[in-house]
């Protein structure tokens, strides 16, 4: 995409996530051609609807469909996919004599899709196999946000319809480019909440003035600001660099990033904020179960600092 | 010449030259050490082409982009053949003397400050002017011949080193606040001038007063016009957040990786060691975006206070670790390795005072980037 075609395509995206969600949001993504753009121009494709779908608070089928290609599977678009568990990043499949179990997520509820792939295996090497739905036993979950449209999902002795054995690097390929997409998704999420306090610290007046001249709340705010800039720079480092190293750092700086600003804005906004008359909880809601989907900070921090410490080395990072 | 081709020439060069270029004492040395050995790494580097490199073919460089200049500065620290805070000081005045001095002056002064031959310092702060910038006092009078300097500054690092300095002056009313302000080019010997060492608590005599009485400055001296010093020192603050800081950064990842060497079994937990690094790479990737910013001709502004309060946060971060993972070198080490440590562990509870505090680059995030109007 050159600058003018990814201007338009950005215009188009953010109508979209922020009227549309659940399948309302696949179609009107289908119809402006997210799919095709998706191989064509993956980064620019994934950032803008990711970060607009989490500005909006919107949630979509994007995050299943880019799982799947970059598992290299080639398949209908009524097909979802099982994500691990949550704060987990390996396969939530596995084999046991011959059947497949299975024990994850599914956003989006898996509405309206026959078909599911399931991925067995290690990071060494994976299998991946297409099940129906109908065949898994699935918990739809209320929980911390509702509007999300989780899905427990798990089965055993499922028989696969089909199957495949991708090349061993492409679970974690695919674990990748779902930290990045989640990654803008948080960015996005967060942008909104720096807004939404923004907004109100302006127009709120206490003692005389807006509350946003009073230097306690400057500084929340301009700690959020600073903890945005910083997930988004690791994302980007993360589009150049395109290892699952710097994709999973790219995860845990916007988990923690999203947290530290949900808790700041939270506090500005102070009583309405805690109210459901304002929006600012379904971002709060959602920060924190984005977090803990395909890894959350504390655990990849934890898994970063275990391999740090076993290595006694620091890998090289980001050159100039 | 481009990025790729440069840094592997500088690589080559480092390495045949690391007898020459590798202090014999060690970078745990005296700050006079210290100094000396600078000297020494710029005029060679400079003389085989290296620091030339990334600046204008005016003032004595090269040309090229500006991310050679961020590598040699990341190649030289990386290695421990400099310590990035007084390294990188000529990040930070050399562009402004591109910028406001007189093309002939620029001509002639940049090369020695390049080169080593020279050691400027940067009268900013006063004992009344720490934090409010506008408000300094350090007057200068307009005379027949000459600028006129008298009055006191403070935490002016290396000045006791310094043939120069970029001095803030007062030349409108005492209210005039920032639209009073004149940058002048000092030289150091000029009678009237009296530099004090302070010694700092890490142990250093790194900054000083600098008491000026009744000092002439030709007018051929001034940076820029009269009145437009606000200017200079508001665009020469984003230098000190940007390639200078990236120079740092790669010099903590140096250091984070000797911690994670020396550190003890179980003196550090897995997730802090693992925040520490998520922090510093999460400034560095977003220091990589400014440089590239940089090298792409665009003008920094109060967005590189992002990049400033994300170091500080860092190099703190890094230090703390090493308070915890190496406290008996801290505590009880006399030797030169954890004299070293305890020297900057005590050097980075300065990290987000100095160049601006932590409170005053967040009062800018606040004012310029989140538009959050006056805060009284």
């Amino acid at each position: 995409m050159d600058a003018d075609e990814r201007e338009l395509f950005a215009t188009s995206l953010q109508h979209v996530t922020a009227d549309n969600t659940g399948a309302a949001l696949d179609a009107a993504l289908d119809e402006l051609g997210w799919r095709e753009a998706l191989p064509a121009d993956p980064r620019a494709a994934v950032s803008l609807l990711f970060e607009l779908q989490g500005a909006a608070g919107t949630t979509s089928s994007a995050l299943d469909i880019l799982v799947l290609a970059a598992l290299g599977l080639d398949l209908d678009t009524d097909v979802g996919v099982v994500l691990p568990p949550l704060g987990r990043t390996d396969p939530p499949g596995s084999v046991a004599g011959e059947g497949v179990a299975v024990g994850g997520l599914a956003v989006g509820g898996l509405a309206g899709r026959d078909r599911v792939v399931v991925v067995a295996g290690g990071v060494e090497g994976c299998l991946a196999v297409v099940v129906d739905t109908a065949d898994l036993e699935l918990r739809s979950v209320h929980g911390l946000d509702p509007r999300l449209g989780i899905a427990e999902v798990t089965g055993a002795n499922l028989s696969a319809t089909a199957r495949s054995d991708p090349p061993p690097t492409a679970w974690a390929a695919a674990v990748a480019a779902g930290q990045r997409a989640i990654g803008h998704e948080l960015v996005g999420a967060s942008r909104t909440m720096l807004g939404l306090a923004r907004e109100h610290a302006l127009e709120r007046v206490q003692f005389g003035r807006p509350i946003a001249s009073f230097q306690a709340v400057r500084h929340r705010l301009a700690e959020a600001h600073v903890a945005i800039e910083a997930a988004d720079a690791t994302l980007t480092a993360a589009w150049d660099d395109g290892t699952p190293f710097s994709a999973a750092m790219a995860k845990a700086v916007a988990g923690r990033s999203a947290r530290t600003v949900g808790r700041h804005c939270q506090q500005v906004l102070a009583g309405i904020g805690f109210t459901t008359e304002h929006d600012l909880h379904l971002y709060v809601r959602r920060v924190i179960v984005l977090d803990r989907l395909l890894g959350d900070a504390r655990s990849l921090t934890r898994r970063l600092g275990e391999d740090l410490l076993a290595r006694r080395s620091l890998p090289s990072i980001l050159p100039l | 010449m481009d990025l790729p081709e440069y840094r592997a020439a500088v690589d080559r060069w480092l390495d045949d030259n690391a007898a020459d270029l590798t202090p014999d004492h060690g970078l745990a040395a005296t700050l006079d050490e210290q100094m000396a050995h600078l000297s020494l790494v710029k005029r060679r580097t400079f003389d085989a082409g290296w620091m030339r490199w990334g600046w204008p073919e005016r003032v004595g460089g090269l040309g090229g982009s500006t991310l050679l200049r961020a590598y040699l500065g990341e190649a030289l620290t990386a290695r421990d053949l400099v310590e990035p805070g007084i390294y990188s000081m000529t990040e930070v005045l050399a562009p402004t003397m591109i910028d406001y001095a007189p093309p002939e002056l620029a001509a002639t002064m940049v090369p020695r400050l390049l080169r080593g031959d020279e050691t400027w310092c940067q009268g900013f702060s006063e004992p009344g002017t720490g934090s409010n910038l506008a408000s300094l006092s350090c007057r200068a009078t307009r005379t027949d011949d000459a600028w006129r300097v008298t009055g006191q500054k403070v935490w002016t690092s290396l000045a006791q080193y310094a043939q120069r300095c970029v001095l803030l002056t007062r030349t409108g009313t005492p209210e005039s606040a920032h639209k009073g302000i004149t940058a002048l080019f000092v030289d150091m010997d000029t009678p009237g001038i009296t530099v004090r060492p302070i010694e700092t608590m890490h142990g250093a005599l790194e900054f000083c007063e600098v008491f000026f009485d009744d000092v002439a400055v030709p007018f051929d001296r001034t940076l820029g016009d009269e009145g437009q010093g606000w200017a200079v020192a508001m665009d020469l603050l984003p230098f000190e957040r940007s390639t200078s800081l990236w120079h740092r950064g790669a010099y903590l990842y140096r250091r984070l990786e000797r911690i994670l060497a020396a550190v003890r079994e179980g003196a550090v937990t897995p997730m802090e060691l693992g925040e520490v690094f998520q922090q510093l790479y999460a400034f560095r990737a977003r220091s990589l975006a400014t440089q590239r910013r940089v090298d792409a001709g665009e003008r920094l502004g109060a967005e590189t206070s992002v990049d400033k309060i994300l170091l500080a946060t860092s190099e703190q971060a890094v230090y703390d670790l090493v308070a915890d993972g190496l406290s008996d070198e801290v505590v009880l080490g006399d030797d030169p390795v954890s004299e070293r440590w305890r020297s900057e562990f005590l050097y980075s509870r300065a990290a987000t005072i100095y160049g601006g505090s932590a409170e005053i680059q967040r009062n800018i995030v606040a004012r310029r980037l989140l538009d959050l109007g006056a805060d009284r």
